[in-house]
């Protein structure tokens, strides 16, 4: 393998042409806040926008790694370039982590064609890391056709992974009472696609029907919603599997391809990915203007707010105001 | 739209906060593995958590590696260190492999440490091979922490970040 390039116009072609360790690098300098990570996503950026990104999540321990490793396999057989972003979480408390979802896609370690990558959550709620996206980018950019993103185990209300993915796997279990009821509210409304994995275990009944039901209710929901017309175009699938016989994931991939289909055909795919870059397009504005306030502010503003002297709407449009008084002098 | 959560926190601050603190505290990662039918799982499981409480991001691939996996996944997690835990024998022959196939990756900078039973005799041997740095069985976890940091402060990075 050719050395990684330490200069970031040969890094980037070296990406383009799907070197291994310089997407790696990258990948880093992007977890890891580091500016040479942004100018190689300016270099990359025009050329990505083709993966199928797949988001898969659901409850701790659901088997979504083990599922990943399945699908990988179902991928590569149908010609794909598999990429996997595996997302685990970091100590609050050290900043440390032990990243383990790799050790069940341990299979496809050697294969050229497969690129598995582990990251922290690093302080962010909501299931993914700040780099996720960042990190699919480069894969895209690398042509991997196919990227599986592995959230956290989350509970109802860490979905970012909906607005990432252009398609969305929810993973249930059975034998997790609350867990169902967890799942309900925020992971029901978000799925594209339901698996519920381990379907070798007592309660796969009792699970089966549990969301179906939901599923049901959603539905008419969705038929209710006078604005939304385009949701309605697509019946989630509820399909099984046993993740630890490689059972199921050939119907599954059948779904996330008809869903990449259905995606493409209505003009979504493309929409998907933009609505995407417009939120993370306002979040850095967002960030960076937060940042030059807070640079020329006076610390004594915080302090008034200790001694609830200023509250904290009086206090932002205080600051805003002198901000915007120094920008326009 | 589902989408609008993306990164758009309620509090606009606490994510700008998480990213400044990112910033000064860039963490080291490291990738702990086993190699072959060693099935002695204490000492990694140890070493893991203890570098998991000192900050460090720990990439763990399992039990029944061979060197060029250890190798390929060193790349693509693009780690600062790789750690190998060997205490049934074999690691005369599978740590030099190991070091070879990282070089020949182009991940020859990365540093490479080994733990676990390993005989006073074998120790040049695996030295000369580019093993950087070998604890044995009784080493004081804080002794291995202290190591790494030292490390990874002295480690000079291209540009400062
Ligand atoms: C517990 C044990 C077992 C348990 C393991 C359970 C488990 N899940 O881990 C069981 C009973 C299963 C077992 C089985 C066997 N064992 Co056994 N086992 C031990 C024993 C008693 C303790 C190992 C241990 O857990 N130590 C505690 C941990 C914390 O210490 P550690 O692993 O050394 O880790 C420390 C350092 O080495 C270092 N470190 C370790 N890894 C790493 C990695 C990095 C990156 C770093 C920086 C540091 C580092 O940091 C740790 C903290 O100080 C040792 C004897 C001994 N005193 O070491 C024999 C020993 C390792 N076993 C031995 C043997 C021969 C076997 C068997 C082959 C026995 C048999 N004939 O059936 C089988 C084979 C298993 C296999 N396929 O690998 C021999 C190995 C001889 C050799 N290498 O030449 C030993 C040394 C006993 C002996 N004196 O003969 N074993
Ligand atoms: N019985 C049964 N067990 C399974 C199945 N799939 C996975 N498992 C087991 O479930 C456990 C967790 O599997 P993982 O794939 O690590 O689950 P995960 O959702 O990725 O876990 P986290 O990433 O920690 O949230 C492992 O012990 C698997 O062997 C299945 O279909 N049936
Ligand atoms: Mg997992």
């Amino acid at each position: 393998m050719t050395a990684i390039a330490d200069n970031i116009n040969d890094l980037s072609r070296q990406i383009l042409a799907g070197n291994i360790g310089a997407g790696a690098r990258a990948i880093r300098w992007l977890d890891d806040g580091d500016p040479r990570g942004a100018d190689v996503l300016s270099l990359i950026f025009p050329h990505t926008g083709r993966a199928h990104l797949i988001g898969i999540t659901g409850p701790p321990g659901a088997g979504k790694s083990s599922l990943t490793n399945t699908l990988i396999t179902e991928q590569r057989r149908r010609g794909r370039r598999v990429g996997v972003i595996a997302i685990d979480p970091s100590s609050p408390f050290t900043g440390g982590a032990i990243l383990g979802d790799r050790v069940r896609m341990a299979q496809h370690t050697v294969d050229p064609d497969v690129f598995i990558r582990s990251i922290g959550t690093r302080g962010q709620a909501g299931g993914l890391s700040r780099s996720s996206h960042d990190a699919c980018l480069v894969l895209d950019a690398m042509n991997y056709d196919v990227i599986f993103v592995e959230t956290v185990g989350v509970g109802q209300d860490e979905i970012d992974v909906v607005a990432l993915a252009h398609t969305t796997l929810i993973i249930g279990v059975p034998g997790l009472g609350d867990e169902v009821q967890a799942v309900k509210a925020g992971l029901m409304e978000a799925g594209d696609i339901f698996v519920i994995n381990k379907a070798d275990r007592d309660g796969y009944d009792d699970t089966y029907r549990q969301f179906e039901l939901m599923l049901h209710l959603r539905a008419e929901s969705v038929s209710r919603n006078e604005i939304d017309k385009t949701a309605s175009a697509w019946s989630p699938p509820l399909l099984r599997a046993v993740a630890k016989r490689a059972e199921g994931t050939v119907e599954i991939v059948d779904a996330t391809d008809a869903h990449r289909e259905y995606l493409q055909n209505s003009g979504h795919f493309v929409k998907r990915s933009s609505h995407r870059e417009r939120e993370q397009f306002i979040c850095l504005l967002r960030e960076a203007v937060v940042d030059e306030i807070m640079e020329g502010m006076d610390e004594d503003i915080l302090n008034s707010i200790l001694r609830r002297e200023i509250d904290p709407y009086t206090a932002a449009s205080h600051e805003l105001a002198r901000w915007r008084g120094n920008t326009t002098s | 739209m589902p989408c609008a959560r993306y990164l758009v926190n309620t509090m606009p601050t606490a994510s700008w906060v998480g990213f400044k603190m990112l910033k000064k505290t860039r963490p080291l990662r490291i990738l702990l593995a086993k190699l072959g039918m060693d099935t002695h799982t204490v000492g990694i499981t140890v070493i893991a958590h203890a570098l998991r409480e000192a900050g460090m991001e720990v990439i763990f691939t399992g039990l029944k590696q061979t060197p060029d996996m250890v190798a390929a996944a060193a790349v693509q997690e693009d780690v600062d260190v790789v750690g190998i835990s060997t205490l049934s024998a074999g690691h005369t022959r599978s740590l030099p492999k190991l070091a070879r196939l990282l070089r020949e990756a182009g991940a020859g900078d990365k540093l490479l440490l080994a733990g676990g039973v390993i005989p006073e005799e074998d120790r040049q041997l695996l030295e000369d091979a580019g093993v950087d740095r070998i604890f044995t069985m009784g080493s004081d976890t804080r002794d291995i922490v202290a190591y790494l940091q030292e490390w990874w402060l002295n480690k000079s990075e291209p540009t400062e970040v």
